[in-house]
């Protein structure tokens, strides 16, 4: 089967002639949970928002599923954009919204513009926006107003707003940059299960190190705009890190504080967790 | 003090050089200010040695002593709406009026005039740019400039006075709209836009809840000023109750101008009181 998304010569520049991208090619497949990382700066939002255009590329393409990306319509566009869900650092809720407007605003890919505003939401909207709450634990708290929520749910609510569109790819920019270590945990535990169970491609970029070795299948490192590692997250090692980070670098942990020996053990989880069969 | 600095390579901090007395920058600033006002004073000609204030004291008492009779029907011609006490709520109803026009071709207006819609391409860029000096010239000639040359276009009367009102207004609304949607959390739209929703259903589900607050305050703060200024526009020809009061004036019915300042200052304080009331129950 042909790669979901294929990413050829990628480059980025900004009008003020930052190269936020230089050159980036890529495959990801389907079903592959990769995690992006890097210094800021090193172009992880840029390449995520070429993906679905929000950032339009200088050059290279970009293609999904098939379908080039870049050389899209704006119509054409947003049909492929309703099949890329994506989630932000900051949430982007409409905060004045209730939870379920802001869910329910995720299908309006599917919507034709005059039924956005004439007409009540379908009957199998309604109820996959309750499903997709359900999904992520929020269904109590529907009908509060998004800023009335914890940062957690808030990323939670944008999860099933994004679950809305029936994504084959799900894009993520820092989704847990503005999260506590326990909070962390629990976003990605949620990204990973739609993963796992509904097959959609995870894109994700994070700033710890752990982890991105804890749920990523696949790493790929960038360092100003092109790709300094790719591979399975256990391949990086400090010098690799160093690599990544630059000299000064020390890798510092998220969450709980292991002993050496918990610590290989959680590893020895992830290699299972990564290739099933390797044990058996 | 300064070889701190100087024997450091530094610079040395201009307080050290300058105390605040003997900076001639000081002086030199409050010279020219006094001689601006000392040719602004001798070019103006205030001339006080017209003042009377033994003729100023009668009229003033006068403004006190109210005429009553405007405030009923004096002939079988007249009705309720040509005494002063009608005359006030039609012209209430002036600045309202005048208003409700402003807000509704001020709303699409300002969406046309907010940079972070307008982005994308070199057209609406360009429906950007026109849209804002559009709303600075309207919003640049005077009121009561407006409603004279208004005068000239509908004649004397409330038509000239409401559309020059909403006229200028469409250029205040304008702006203060536009400036609230470019303030806006760029977040929502930016992740609705990634949802595959059209431009308009961005606005629709992204921007519009974050902009009705703002919106409806500027809105009352409008209607305030709107009904404020109402009782003037009469004066240049725009109706309402300026047009009675400018005539009791010329015909030096003192007795009767008085009443209709006072109903006017009632009025502008109970819109002052009701729009505050307003706005705070809504933030």
């Amino acid at each position: 089967m042909p790669a979901l998304l294929e990413i050829r010569d990628l480059v980025k520049v900004y009008p003020r002639g930052t190269r936020a991208i230089d050159g980036i090619s890529l495959d990801i497949r389907r079903g592959e949970f990769v995690v992006l990382i890097g210094l800021s700066g090193s172009g992880k939002s840029t390449l995520l928002r070429c993906i679905n255009r929000l950032v339009e590329p200088t050059s290279g393409k970009v293609i999904f599923d098939g379908t080039d990306v870049t050389l899209a319509s704006s119509r054409d566009l947003r049909r492929i954009r309703r099949r890329i869900g994506m989630i932000f650092q900051q949430f982007n809720l409409v905060k004045r919204s209730s939870v379920f407007a802001n869910v329910l605003a995720g299908r309006l890919g599917y919507r034709s513009p005059w039924r956005t505003i004439a007409s009540k939401p379908s009957r199998e909207d309604v109820a996959l926006a309750f499903e997709n709450l359900e999904r992520v634990s929020i269904l109590e708290k529907a009908y509060v107003r998004a800023d009335a929520l914890s940062g957690g749910q808030q990323q939670r609510v944008g999860i099933a707003r994004a679950l809305m569109q029936e994504p084959q790819l799900m894009l993520a920019d820092e989704p847990v940059a503005s999260l506590d270590p326990a909070t962390s945990h629990s976003v990605l535990r949620y990204l990973e299960e739609i993963n796992k169970t509904d097959g959609i491609t995870v894109i994700c970029s994070l700033h710890f190190l752990s982890l991105a070795r804890r749920y990523a299948t696949r790493v790929i490192a960038l360092k100003a705009g092109r790709v300094a590692f790719d591979g399975k997250p256990l391949e990086i090692d400090e010098h690799r890190f160093k690599e990544i980070y630059g000299e000064d670098a020390v890798e510092v942990e998220i969450g709980v504080t292991r002993t050496a020996e918990e610590k290989r053990a959680a590893d020895a989880a992830v290699v299972e967790r990564l290739d099933p069969a390797a044990d058996r | 003090m300064a070889e701190y600095f100087t024997a450091r390579g530094l610079p040395v901090p201009p307080e050290l050089r300058r105390t605040p007395l003997t900076d001639w920058r000081r002086w030199s600033l409050i010279g020219l200010t006094l001689a601006v006002l000392y040719v602004g004073v001798r070019l103006l000609d205030i001339d006080l040695s017209r003042a009377n204030p033994d003729y100023a004291g009668t009229r003033i008492l006068s403004l006190l002593q109210w005429d009553l009779s405007i405030l009923t029907p004096q002939n079988e011609f007249e009705t309720f709406w040509d005494t002063a006490g009608g005359l006030m709520i039609i012209t209430i109803f002036l600045g309202v009026v005048a208003t409700a026009i402003s807000i509704v071709f001020a709303l699409p207006l300002a969406f046309l005039g907010a940079r972070n819609i307008m982005t994308g391409n070199a057209v609406a860029t360009g429906i950007y740019g026109a849209v804002r000096v559009l709303f600075t010239v309207m919003r640049s000639i005077d009121v009561l400039i407006v409603v004279i040359i208004f005068s000239v276009i509908f004649g004397l009367g409330s038509a000239a006075g409401v559309f020059g009102l909403a006229f200028h207004n469409v250029g205040v609304l304008g702006k203060l709209y536009s400036e609230a949607i470019e303030g806006i959390d760029p977040g929502p739209p930016e992740a609705i836009t990634a949802t595959g929703a059209t431009r308009f259903q961005v606005v629709w589900a992204a921007v519009l809840p974050q902009i009705v607050n703002p919106f409806v305050s500027f809105s009352i703060y409008r209607l305030d000023a709107n009904v404020r200024l109402a009782p003037v526009l009469g004066f240049v020809g725009g109706g309402g109750i300026g047009q009675f009061l400018f005539q009791t004036i010329n015909l030096f019915q003192y007795n009767k101008a008085g009443l209709i300042i006072f109903l006017i200052v009632i009025t502008v304080a109970l819109m002052d009181f009701a729009s505050a009331q307003i706005r705070k129950r809504l933030v």
